[in-house]
């Protein structure tokens, strides 16, 4: 079965995101920062579909992304960036670096459970 | 460094965000009162979350004050709710501050924020060291039962001239944005 990684340094961002997501049966772990998110990838090859923070201790968000189009190129994973950061700059970043969409934060998981869904499958 | 428009301007850029994000449920009023100094209100043992907005011609400090009392532990957090209240409430204050960064990414495209982190409300007086341009205080009151304390501090390295429109209720966050 096809899993979500939930990557943020925030417990209530993390707890808020993954228990939607569960609530509505979909198969979820949780990771604190990009260096434990890039850690749990390699571990997983059932990661479908990341959700991450951008700025986060030890390794930020965008990062994590670059090194996974860079150390992970074989795997397809698609990466939504859910950050409270919404400047043209980072999202080109985030587009440069391959991730497929953004959200503002706060999440609201009803507008986007179908497409995290297909996302993830 | 600063003009009247901008001051006017940033200030109502934090009233819009703090209205919109420190209440826990929509419903719930958020009366914003200014304070005549900064730290004013600050009891001993008072904290603060300091949050960074940086741009090349201003760096503004959002900076919230809080007292982990009963009330506002009851406000944030739920009886069931087994999170630090510490966790929960630097969440808030990255969501206010991340509106405050979306309003003003309006008039400042290169702007950058920072996590939030804790420090005593003893660091408030030392705010005029950094010389800044604005330093407005507030009181803010949630449902009317919690309290907090606000500080809006910028400083300027550049002249800093708009005059931002913060009538529009556009609301994009929570949507996705798909490239």
């Amino acid at each position: 079965m096809s899993k979500i990684l939930v990557v943020d340094d925030s417990s209530t961002v993390r707890d808020e995101v993954a228990g939607f997501l569960k609530k509505n049966g979909l198969d979820v772990d949780t990771a604190v920062d990009g260096k434990d998110g890039l850690a749990k990838l390699k571990t997983s090859p059932g990661i479908k579909l990341v959700i991450s923070d951008v700025n986060m201790p030890n390794m930020d968000g965008l990062t994590m992304v670059e090194k996974i189009r860079g150390e992970l190129a074989n795997r397809t994973v698609n990466v939504i960036m859910l950050t409270t950061e919404s400047s043209p700059a980072m999202k080109e970043r985030g587009k440069a670096a391959g991730v497929k969409g953004w959200i503002v934060k706060p999440f609201k998981g009803d507008a986007v459970l179908e497409t995290f869904r297909k996302l993830a499958s | 460094m600063i003009t009247a428009h901008a001051k006017d301007s940033f200030e109502r850029i934090f009233r819009k965000a703090a209205q919109a994000r420190l209440p826990s449920s929509p419903d719930d009023e958020c009366a914003i009162m200014p304070l005549a100094q900064t730290g004013e209100s600050a009891a001993q043992g008072t904290q603060v979350a300091v949050l960074t907005i940086s741009s090349i011609v201003f760096r503004l400090l959002l900076i919230l004050h809080f007292d982990e009392n009963d009330s506002t532990r009851g406000y944030y957090l739920k009886e069931a709710d087994e999170r630090p209240f510490q966790e929960a409430f630097l969440e808030i204050c990255n969501l206010c501050c991340g509106a405050m960064n979306q309003e003003l990414l309006r008039y400042f495209p290169d702007l950058g924020m920072s996590t939030p982190y804790v420090l005593s409300a003893r660091c408030l007086p030392h705010l005029h060291e950094l010389q800044p341009a604005l330093l407005s205080s507030y009181s803010v009151t949630l449902g009317g039962t919690a309290r907090l304390g606000a500080t809006v501090c910028v400083c300027a390295y550049a002249p800093v001239d708009f005059i931002a429109d913060t009538s529009a209720v556009e609301e994009t966050s929570g949507e996705l944005e798909l490239f």
